[in-house]
């Protein structure tokens, strides 16, 4: 790792980034905790146990930070160095979009284009074959899970499916 | 005499129609998913989870054990053909394996790697027959200051030997505990981090963080990459080990089944762990240590044995004291709850049909694996063949059926689809998934024997210490926690550090 790719106190140390999550998570956890009543050490309450995991939490996260800090920790850049991060980015958006859609349209409606996306964007599968494999193993898994396991897919409001 | 008739009662449910069905189709699968890289046992388990909910208790976990040890053997026909390990355990079958097989020596590499793992399969089993038992009797008298105990030293130990940071691997593992309370409190139903959702009173599910973390990550972690195969493309012939093969490699194998036996039963450990010490305890024993990395067999045969042993040990600590020591032994023991079964210490003897079964059908399935990986070499080539860009979105696909089919609920797909990109940036940015999901399955169980504890001594803080066996336990965990203070012991753990849930 080159020096530029290992920071310090700078906003793009991803060290820090991960150290700041982790101190936010487990302060919330500990002010859970404390809402939901600690109870005393001979009858615990609900919050107890969170309230000290929430605890452990801040102080590994200020571990972490320190390290961060003093040892310095590799850049966003540096992780992502060499990496075709717009494959992973396009797989994600495509499931964000599936997600939404589920409900609404229904598993085949849904898969059917998620299927087909995934397999023309990432590294693209010639039209002959992605059409076929996006079209064919959604109906053969909803055909299994409907007529054979008799499961229930969602249909959407169109109720294909 | 009573192992024996214990023994023979498990072979007659083992050999049960319908579960050597499901003892076949769990190794097969095992194989399947140990030969194809990017997907692994984990994934496979989660996804088949809710389809064991149709059999009984013991067909289904059958069917999850026999996918856990039929994976190793699967791992290593593409570390040793393709040089990508298949799965984490056969990372270091890589080095001298797929050497092996570029000198032409794919078969004896092959051979040697099913041979070794079943007779390091079945010593695992046997020992399991004859430790379990007096484990369980042991285990009935532990309260629930030595479970409390025991659990923080399982994730204390997984902290250690995961890659990087110790302070990451243990910020997670207490992110993992805090999703684990995500729910009704178990003593006095009060809700807790349910944000108002009806979704999250029963918690989170155990398959869609699974599913995520390991099965969408992955996948967006391999779609980064372009992933190159430099397969083997002559015909594999001569795959059993001729005489100097096994003279080599008799030592190893026995050394390696020793080995990874003990370290699968320690919490924390596992298979990746146990074939990473081999191959390091053959390099450190070898007059020819120059050999290793070139093509010795010794390199095949010590880890490809101790990580079917490790297998094998890894279900004690889970069938005697209900506690999973590593993630792939976290999802079996969610199968067993799922079947209304707890294993622990009474498991032997309130369902010995189902325990001696389960140990009688891996034995069964050990022998199947040796069918499948031997005369059906040619088949699990082939499928190699398959590329990556068209068996990604195919994995997709099944993740989100899986989970769907887990709770019929389209509310665990979100969490689900959340969990992978979380487990995608985590991943990224070195923070290991493993620590996460153990202390998730432990964290209720975990919680409920601290305050059981806590009320039974009415609040005094040393029954912990005053209890030999939970004494020991948290001294082993402090001493882990501490030890990597100090410089030559960082050093150690770094060296036997490794990406347990890779």
């Amino acid at each position: 790792m080159s020096d530029q790719d290992n920071v310090k106190l700078r906003v793009n140390n991803s060290e820090l980034w991960g150290g700041l999550i982790g101190l936010a998570l487990g302060a919330f956890v500990v002010w859970s905790g404390l809402k939901l009543k600690l109870g005393t050490i001979n009858d615990p309450g609900s919050g107890y146990v969170l309230f000290y995991t929430g605890l452990l939490m801040c102080l590994f996260s200020v571990t972490i930070i320190f390290a961060a800090v003093t040892e310095g920790g590799p850049t966003f850049g540096a992780r992502w160095k060499d990496a075709r991060w717009t494959k992973p980015l396009l797989v994600i958006a495509s499931l964000i979009a599936f997600s939404l859609a589920l409900d609404k349209l229904g598993f085949l409606l849904s898969t059917i284009p998620l299927m087909l996306l995934l397999l023309r964007l990432v590294d693209p599968v010639r039209w002959s074959l992605a059409v076929p494999i996006a079209l064919l193993a959604p109906l053969g898994v909803w055909w299994v899970l409907k007529r054979v396991l008799l499961i229930q897919l969602p249909s959407g409001i169109f109720e294909i499916g | 005499m009573e192992t024996l008739l214990n023994v023979g009662q498990g072979f007659g449910v083992a050999l049960m129609p319908i579960n050597l069905l499901y003892c076949f189709i769990g190794v097969f699968i095992g194989t399947l998913v140990g030969v194809l890289p990017g997907i692994g046992p984990i994934s496979a388990m989660s996804l088949l989870l809710p389809i064991t909910l149709s059999g009984t208790p013991e067909s289904g976990i059958i069917m999850m054990a026999g996918i856990y040890y039929g994976s190793m053997y699967g791992g290593s026909t593409t570390s040793i053909l393709v040089n990508i390990p298949g799965e984490a355990a056969s990372v270091v079958t890589c080095i001298d394996g797929h050497q092996m097989a570029k000198q032409g020596r794919a078969g004896p590499a092959l051979g040697i790697s099913a041979l070794g793992s079943f007779i390091a399969g079945t010593f695992a089993l046997i020992a399991l027959m004859l430790v379990a038992p007096s484990l369980a009797s042991v285990a009935i008298a532990f309260g629930p200051a030595e479970y409390f105990s025991l659990m923080v030293l399982g994730l204390v130990v997984l902290t250690f030997l995961t890659q990087g940071s110790m302070a990451k691997a243990l910020l997670m593992a207490c992110i993992g505990i805090v999703l684990g309370l995500i729910g009704l409190d178990s003593i006095n139903a009060m809700p807790r981090l349910t944000f108002g959702r009806l979704e999250l009173i029963d918690g989170i599910g155990l398959v869609p963080v699974v599913m995520g973390l390991f099965g969408v990550a992955e996948v967006l972690i391999n779609t980064e990459k372009l992933i190159k195969r430099d397969i083997i493309n002559a015909k594999i012939t001569h795959l059993l080990p001729n005489k100097a093969d096994w003279k080599a490699s008799a030592g190893p194998i026995g050394r390696g089944t020793i080995l990874g036996f003990f370290l699968g039963i320690l919490p924390g450990g596992g298979s990746v762990i146990s074939s990473f010490a081999s191959y390091a305890l053959e390099k450190r024993l070898s007059k020819t240590p120059e050999r290793f990395g070139n093509g010795a067999i010794e390199g095949v045969a010590g880890p490809e044995s101790a990580n079917n042993a490790a297998a094998g040990g890894a279900f004690i600590p889970l069938m005697t004291l209900g506690i999973p020591p590593n993630v792939v032994m976290a999802l079996l023991l969610g199968a067993f709850i799922v079947h209304g079964v707890q294993p622990g210490p009474l498991m032997i003897t309130q369902n010995p049909g189902l325990f001696w079964g389960i140990v009688a059908s891996m034995y069964i399935g050990n022998v199947m694996l040796l069918v499948l990986n031997l005369p059906l070499i040619g088949m699990w080539v082939q499928l190699l063949k398959l590329p990556y860009n068209i068996l990604f979105p195919l994995i997709i696909l099944f993740t989100i059926i899986g989970v769907y089919c887990s709770s019929n609920n389209v509310f665990d797909v979100y969490v689900m689809i959340a969990f992978g990109v979380i487990g995608y940036l985590m991943r990224k940015i070195g923070y290991e998934p493993a620590p996460l999901v153990l202390a998730f399955v432990l964290g209720p169980m975990l919680e409920n024997n601290l305050r059981k504890s806590l009320i039974l001594s009415q609040g005094d803080l040393w029954t912990f210490v005053e209890r030999p066996i939970s004494a020991v336990c948290l001294a082993i965990a402090v001493v882990l926690l501490i030890g990597p203070l100090l410089p030559s012991f960082r050093k150690k753990r770094e060296l036997v550090a490794l990406e347990e849930g890779a």
